[in-house]
């Protein structure tokens, strides 16, 4: 196969996600938990930017990907407040003794 | 002017609300003024757009991109229902100053009425049907927040439930119809689609008219939908008389008619429509004679008043079908009303044990006599004039027998509407019941409606106007009120719908006589009181849903791996099935 | 050949963010991801947004990151999955393989010339609805820096609480 550009960044986003997936599949601290979705949304914003520019619409996937990038800060940002309250009140960042949130 | 107008009456509720609930419940006195204040605000700018009524777009929001504009038109019948929604609900406002007083939250209360005034008037006054959508979803949310209002009340809170979950059906055949508009115009606009109703195929053209007539039966409580109407009776009696009998509930006619250029060209939809409505209009009369909760029976009655104008819609009488909304939306605001004032003085809501009530509340009894009267159809009140002209539009060119049954139903009507005066006012006292005197903001709202309840049939000829001039797609013919009264009195059918009526109240007057008839109708009884069956199918619906969730609920383990691994497995999936499809 | 050289980097810093022992660390690596996708980002064209990513991405998010580090603390790891791990392994190895013997051959095409409308055009005109709900966003995310701001005062109501569960 040869190595075009759209392959590398393919590859780049499959990997990221990849890497995201599996920190979120084995973890069980919850900031890891964000620092995993930051990864994934890394990706997924490579491939939006990646589908734009591939179909002359970079300014569409840029703009979307401005979206993206406010939503997953927005995300980091309650994710890691959440963090820091479970862990004032409950003592722990382990998501196996939250699973009282489940009834 | 116009513009800021529409604005005005959509944004003042909204602004009223967020103030009402930003000031908090220690603050009461304030909280019933600033809610009075904005209603009544509301009221006066949505019947200031009357004179400004027109067919062009006011005012406009571009979004670009997909979700085209977001326009909203001040045409006859947007601004019509605007003008009920406004005025209806500043005098429930009013009315709720006494029946609320020393009600705990509110401002709960308070901002989900404006918030739910607001998206009324945005609902009706939009032509973009993305945004009707939206309105639509707000009417639902509120009306779910209201009827379960007593939210330490069971009853309140699965009332509510039903009522948003029915009402859901009605928001999914509102979408379908939005999107399917949407992939073959390219164009979200109601107008443009209503002067070029050919854009879209007819087989597509027949799923979205009847979406929307499920969409209309789900909203406006009729047949097969029925059953939310009557448990959402739990709410606070203004909220009862405001959204599920002047406003929210008409949104479905309103839907019916808004759309009838375009579909009633489709095949068999409006006999259907028709047919829905005569079923609604049949069995709500019946279960309202037979009720024992004086709100129960306007519930149905309201169902049943709904099936009529369902009815005129589905005959091709707009014109009849909005004139008995605007007469439906007042008398029965009216009889709401004056049955919350009931309610709040005896602190009961079972007919039985009232009786005789009039010496003790005339002027309750007055208004509610008046409502009651014009529900029934009696002449010279507005009900008479506008039930006349949709059985009128029934006899010519369509069924005879849908006509018939429809004139059986004006003959209940009256029979039930008799017998729930006479149970509740005359007679003598069945029990022994305190009764607190009614408050001068709840007479204050009465007042206006009872008048109105004489009144409102004065204003057929503008009225017609209004609808004529600014719907071009309808086809509405002018009607002056000298036209309207010459073609009521002068055809036999209004004798026909008299003598029926009279018949319905006799059948009340000698039911000792015919007391052996009645017996052998025992079975009809029986059957009405469980609604005929559909409260069962609804508990089945209901039992079964919970059984499957109750049996998928071990697959919700709370563990954000074993999530994730579902997440993973589901993705896995998909690609596999790609490879094997390629 | 850039492209390559970043492709590894970034695989490399992702891999570090989540295998490394100590959280604060894992955040330095992610920042180190986050800068070396917004040269990625860069490379497409795409300037605007890569300025974005590494002034939000690479900058505020671990500054975010290294702030609730503090608050709540290194805790070690449980180094014990709840999930089996040659279990995740093996089934996001088949997931990512899957992908991309799928996908990546699609790709093998040029990068095409840049062209169409501009960022900004496109953003303020284009995407207008898109732009209303950032602002919400923002919002939101204004109140969860509250919550992750504010001090210990609720602590002891919730104590009550959990004593009752």
């Amino acid at each position: 196969m040869n190595l075009s550009i759209p392959v590398i960044v393919m590859a780049a986003v499959i990997g990221l996600v990849g890497i995201g997936f599996y920190c979120l599949l084995v973890t069980r601290n919850m900031i890891r938990v964000v620092v995993a979705l930051q990864i994934i949304v890394k990706g997924a914003m490579l491939a939006l930017l990646l589908a734009g520019r591939m179909r002359g619409q970079l300014a569409l996937g840029q703009s979307m990907a401005l979206t993206v990038i406010v939503a997953d800060t927005i995300v980091a940002v309650l994710g890691l407040a959440l963090a820091v309250q479970v862990k004032r009140r409950l003592g722990s960042l382990d998501l196996n003794d939250l699973s009282s949130l489940k009834r | 002017m116009a513009d800021e107008l529409i604005l005005l009456s959509i944004g003042l509720p909204w602004l009223g609300a967020l103030l009402v609930w930003l000031l908090g419940d220690r603050k009461a006195k304030f909280q019933h003024g600033i809610a009075v204040l904005f209603a009544v605000a509301s009221a006066v700018t949505a019947c200031l757009l009357l004179p400004n009524v027109g067919t062009s777009t006011v005012v406009s929001f571009p979004m670009e991109t997909t979700f085209g504009e977001f326009n909203f038109v001040a045409d006859g019948l947007g601004v019509f229902l605007a003008v009920i929604a406004t005025v209806v609900g500043s005098l429930a406002v009013i009315f709720s100053v006494d029946y609320m007083k020393g009600a705990a939250q509110l401002g709960r209360y308070y901002a989900m009425v404006l918030f739910f005034i607001g998206a009324m008037v945005g609902l009706v006054l939009t032509s973009n049907i993305l945004l009707m959508f939206v309105f639509w979803e707000i009417t639902a949310l509120c009306s779910y927040a209201l009827i379960s209002f007593y939210n330490d009340d069971p009853k309140a809170v699965s009332g509510g439930m039903k009522a948003l979950i029915i009402t859901q059906f009605g928001g999914l055949g509102l979408m379908l119809g939005a999107l399917v508009l949407f992939a073959y115009t390219g164009s979200f606009d109601i107008n443009v689609f209503l002067a070029n109703p050919s854009v879209l195929p007819s087989n597509i053209l027949g799923v979205m008219a009847f979406g929307f007539l499920i969409a209309a039966a789900a909203k406006s409580a009729q047949f097969p939908f029925q059953t939310w109407l009557p448990d959402a009776m739990e709410a606070p009696s203004p909220i009862s008389a405001l959204i599920h009998a002047a406003t929210m509930v008409n949104a479905g006619v309103y839907l019916l008619a808004r759309f009838f250029p375009a579909f009633e060209g489709v095949p068999g939809w409006r006999i259907s429509v028709m047919v829905v409505g005569m079923l609604s209009a049949l069995m709500a009369a019946v279960m309202a004679l037979v009720a024992t909760d004086l709100k129960r029976v306007l519930a149905y009655s309201t169902v049943s008043q709904l099936g009529y104008m369902v009815y005129a819609v589905g005959a091709g009488g707009v014109f009849a079908s909005q004139f008995h909304l605007m007469s439906h939306s007042i008398f029965k605001a009216l009889l709401f009303l004056a049955a919350g004032a009931v309610i709040h003085s005896v602190g009961t809501r079972d007919m039985r044990q009232m009786g005789g009530l009039g010496k003790k509340l005339p002027f309750v009894r007055i208004v509610f006599v008046i409502g009651a009267l014009a529900l029934a159809g009696i002449p010279i009140f507005n009900g008479f004039w506008s039930k006349e002209l949709i059985l009128e539009v029934g006899m010519h060119g369509n069924p005879i027998w849908l006509y018939v049954i429809m004139l059986i139903v004006a003959g209940l009507t009256a029979l039930y509407t008799f017998r729930c005066v006479w149970l509740v006012f005359y007679g003598e006292e069945r029990s022994e019941l305190h009764v607190h005197p009614v408050g001068i903001f709840s007479k204050i709202a009465l007042a206006p409606l009872a008048i109105g309840a004489v009144t409102t049939w004065l204003l057929a000829g503008p009225f017609s106007n209004l609808l004529a001039e600014s719907l071009p797609t309808h086809s509405i013919h002018e009607l002056s009120l000298m036209e309207m009264i010459r073609e009521v009195i002068g055809t036999p059918a209004t004798y026909i719908a008299l003598a029926v009526v009279t018949l319905g109240l006799m059948t009340w007057v000698v039911r000792e006589q015919i007391s052996g008839v009645v017996k052998n109708l025992r079975f009809l009884e029986t059957a009405a009181v469980q609604s005929f069956g559909f409260e069962a199918i609804n508990r089945g619906i209901v039992a079964g849903v919970q059984k499957i969730a109750e049996g998928l609920r071990g697959s919700q383990t709370g563990l954000l791996n074993w999530n994730v691994f579902g997440i993973v497995a589901g993705l896995i999936l998909v690609l596999a099935a790609l490879l094997i499809g390629a | 050949m850039w492209h390559i050289i970043i492709l590894i980097g970034i695989l490399v810093c992702a891999f570090q963010a989540i295998r490394s022992e100590r959280l604060l660390v894992a955040a330095l690596w992610l920042a180190g991801t986050s800068a070396l996708v917004a040269i990625m980002m860069y490379l497409l064209g795409a300037y605007q947004i890569a300025v974005i990513e590494l002034s939000v991405g690479a900058g505020l998010v671990t500054v975010l990151f290294v702030f609730a580090i503090n608050i709540a603390g290194e805790e070690p790891i449980p180094a014990l999955s709840l999930i089996p791990k040659p279990l995740a392994w093996v089934s996001v190895i088949v997931a990512v393989g899957l992908l991309a013997w799928q996908i990546l051959p699609l790709f093998d095409l040029p990068l095409g010339s840049l062209q169409g409308a501009g960022f900004e055009e496109m953003l303020w005109s284009g995407r207008k609805v898109d732009l209303y709900l950032q602002t919400a966003l923002i919002f939101a995310g204004v109140l969860s820096m509250v919550a992750l701001l504010s001090e210990e005062q609720t602590h002891k109501v919730s104590t009550h609480k959990e004593d009752n569960v």
